[in-house]
């Protein structure tokens, strides 16, 4: 590596340095309580794959460059030159976290590894290491954000051909647009996933709650955040603020995807409209009586996965389990505590890197395949994309007979009109 | 010898509280002038009122008591004992009798704060011996533990050896005349302190005492600092 890429790759390092990434840097005592927090470490107990360890490859070059330690007392913490097999060290760290944070809960102090992370993500993309795919679906939500006139066309045929299949979950009055777009003054923005999966079942609940709504152009994932650029999360998730703002909506209804959602809630700032889940949204509904559901219409034993963007990392706990009591006399929990609940092992990027990471999502997530089959569900519903396809994976691989739902087309499926 | 003893115990010891002032200092000011974390890392489900579960977290230790029993029993009475202990030297202070509403011979405990703080050290440092918190360890886990544990051990000595038995020729009061004149900036060294047969045991005692505190800003110890802040981040 020659000594340009370093010094530009250092810039970038030291543009994560805030208050609490110092913090997470200096603190770690390497006490070893989060040995046991990662599910690839406890599914295939190689020792790299603890959150300390983790956090020290990341650290070991903090330390050479940023404190007086790498230069002065160098024994002390045995810090690390940044050179391309570093950068492969990082890779490897980064790319086998999947930013679940239940190390956080288990450390004394709290670190966050998905922040330490971000540093490794960021110097990836910075020295262009990051995996590519990644980086060209973040590129390519960006040029849509763009150019929408390109492709808003094309756009409006094929949810005009989705239409007929809405009104067979749910049918709407002589006039009504069952999948409303680009409507002002709407109350609220759904934020779809691109794929049908993500719209039907979705309009059809809005409709059957005479929701006055309108579809975003916009796929919600933030394949920026995947891939740890900074710059490139803030124009994907710009293109749906802007939007927000200029239909003047007073809620953004982000669908099924655990990133988007924590990245719209939680990591976007202030905004002038009220952020929700869709699974949030659901749950309101059912509160009020705008919507009901036939409790006959699942009888198998349903157990629910807790999205961790959408549970530990963003809160919502209660509203699927609301749903489900709505939903089914049959109901498991998967662990007393959904701050301890497994990840799925597909999260941080990992799914979408597809069948890249397979053989390591199946081998690094047997903990949560015997966390599901400990609960004896016949159906297992989870409120996240990635987390769908992953334990849907797992469902394959692991030969679990297990019937993988969308929460929210288990709901448009169990709709009374 | 006795100008060794003597830096040891007198500008060794300026030296030492020197550098962990500023480096304390130094050490808190970069963080503090670093911009702040613009979004949320909390975890959920929270509870309120936030700031007393972050005290909560950063003193009860509750998440290694859940993960790691045998780790947080020796972990409290680790920094019990540290607690204990330093208490026992601010009252080597002349006037410091605050604690004295409940009255006692100085250094609580009679001899076993010091002991219990040693088996928790060595626990502490054995269990890094041992895959897979050895893979996780740095140099500087293993320095500060025997670090620490070698100025525990000198000082419990002297503490030992009144107490159990019998060895009165270095007391409290000869600690006190010693320490307070440091305070004052008048160093005064009474006989006993350097002329005695366990003075070598003091000397040694405040030797790595001050290795320690010169290190102590610019090691993970500053943990004792940032654990509670960084616990607030986590819960919101």
């Amino acid at each position: 590596m020659d000594t340009q890429t370093r010094e530009d790759l250092l810039k970038l390092f030291q543009s994560k340095l805030n208050q609490a990434m110092r913090l997470y840097l200096e603190t770690c005592s390497r006490c070893g309580t989060c040995t046991e927090a990662c599910h690839v470490y406890a599914s295939t107990g190689q020792v790299k794959h603890i959150a300390a360890y983790r956090h020290e490859i990341v650290r070991r070059i903090y330390k050479k460059y940023f404190k007086g330690q790498g230069k002065l007392a160098s024994a002390l913490g045995e810090p690390k030159e940044l050179t391309e097999l570093a950068l492969e060290e990082l890779y490897e760290a980064a790319y086998s976290c999947t930013g679940c944070r239940r190390c956080m809960v288990y450390c004394p102090h709290g670190i966050d590894t998905q922040m330490l992370m971000s540093i490794a993500k960021l110097l990836l993309v910075g020295a262009n290491e990051e995996p590519e795919i990644l980086s060209m679906l973040a590129d390519s939500s960006i040029e849509k954000g763009k150019s929408l006139d390109l492709f808003k066309e094309g756009f409006l045929t094929a949810i005009k051909n989705l239409e007929s299949q809405v009104v067979e979950k749910w049918q709407v009055e002589a006039g009504q647009n069952p999948i409303p777009m680009d409507q002002e003054g709407a109350d609220l923005l759904y934020v779809a996933l691109a794929g049908a999966h993500s719209i039907i079942p979705a309009a059809a609940i809005f409709n059957a709650a005479g929701e006055n709504w309108t579809l975003s152009f916009f796929e919600a994932v933030n394949f920026g955040a995947f891939v740890g650029d900074p710059s490139r999360t803030k124009l994907i998730l710009d293109r749906i603020i802007n939007e927000a703002v200029r239909l003047k909506v007073k809620e953004v209804c982000i669908c099924e995807c655990g990133t988007a959602f924590r990245v719209m809630k939680q990591l976007s700032g202030k905004q002038p409209f009220k952020v929700s889940s869709i699974t949030e949204v659901h749950a309101r509904y059912l509160r009020e009586g705008r919507i009901r559901l036939d409790k006959e219409k699942f009888k198998d034993p349903v157990t629910y996965h807790d999205p961790c963007q959408i549970a530990r990392n963003a809160g919502v706990i209660d509203e699927p389990r609301y749903i489900l009591q709505n939903l089914t006399h049959d109901f498991r929990e998967m662990t007393d505590d959904v701050r301890y609940n497994w990840c799925c092992g597909g999260g941080g990027g990992l799914v979408a890197l597809g069948e890249d990471t397979l053989d390591f999502r199946m081998k690094s997530a047997k903990v949560k395949v015997d966390q599901v089959q400990k609960t004896g569900a016949k159906i297992l519903a989870t409120a996240c994309e990635n987390c769908h396809t992953q334990l849907s994976n797992l469902n394959d691989h692991y030969q679990m007979g297990m019937n993988v739902q969308f929460l929210s087309s288990m709901i448009a499926e169990a709709l009374v009109q | 010898m006795q100008t060794i003893t003597y830096l040891i115990l007198v500008p060794m010891v300026y030296l030492a509280y020197l550098i962990f002032v500023l480096g304390i200092i130094s050490r808190m000011v970069k963080i503090w002038r670093a911009p702040v974390q613009p979004t949320t890392l909390q975890i959920f489900p929270e509870k309120k009122p936030k700031w007393l579960w972050a005290l909560h977290d950063s003193f009860l230790l509750p998440t290694v008591r859940k993960h790691n029993p045998v780790l947080w029993f020796f972990l409290m009475i680790f920094h019990i004992a540290l607690l204990l202990l330093i208490i026992g030297h601010l009252e080597l202070f002349k006037g410091f009798t605050f604690f004295q509403f409940w009255e006692h011979e100085i250094f609580l405990g009679k001899g076993f704060v010091g002991l219990t703080m040693i088996i928790a050290l060595l626990y502490l440092l054995f269990r890094r011996f041992a895959s897979p918190t050895r893979q996780i360890s740095i140099p500087e886990d293993y320095y500060l533990l025997i670090l620490i544990f070698l100025t525990v051990l000198f000082g419990s000595q002297m503490d030992w050896a009144r107490r159990w038995y019998g060895y009165a020729e270095l007391s409290p009061s000869d600690y006190q005349t010693y320490l307070t004149s440091l305070l004052f900036f008048r160093p005064e060294l009474p006989s006993a302190v350097y002329q005695t047969g366990h003075s070598f045991m003091l000397v040694l005692h405040v030797f790595f005492a001050n290795l320690f505190i010169m290190f102590f800003p610019f090691s993970k110890i500053m943990h004792s600092f940032f654990s509670i802040p960084m616990n607030r981040l986590r819960r919101g």
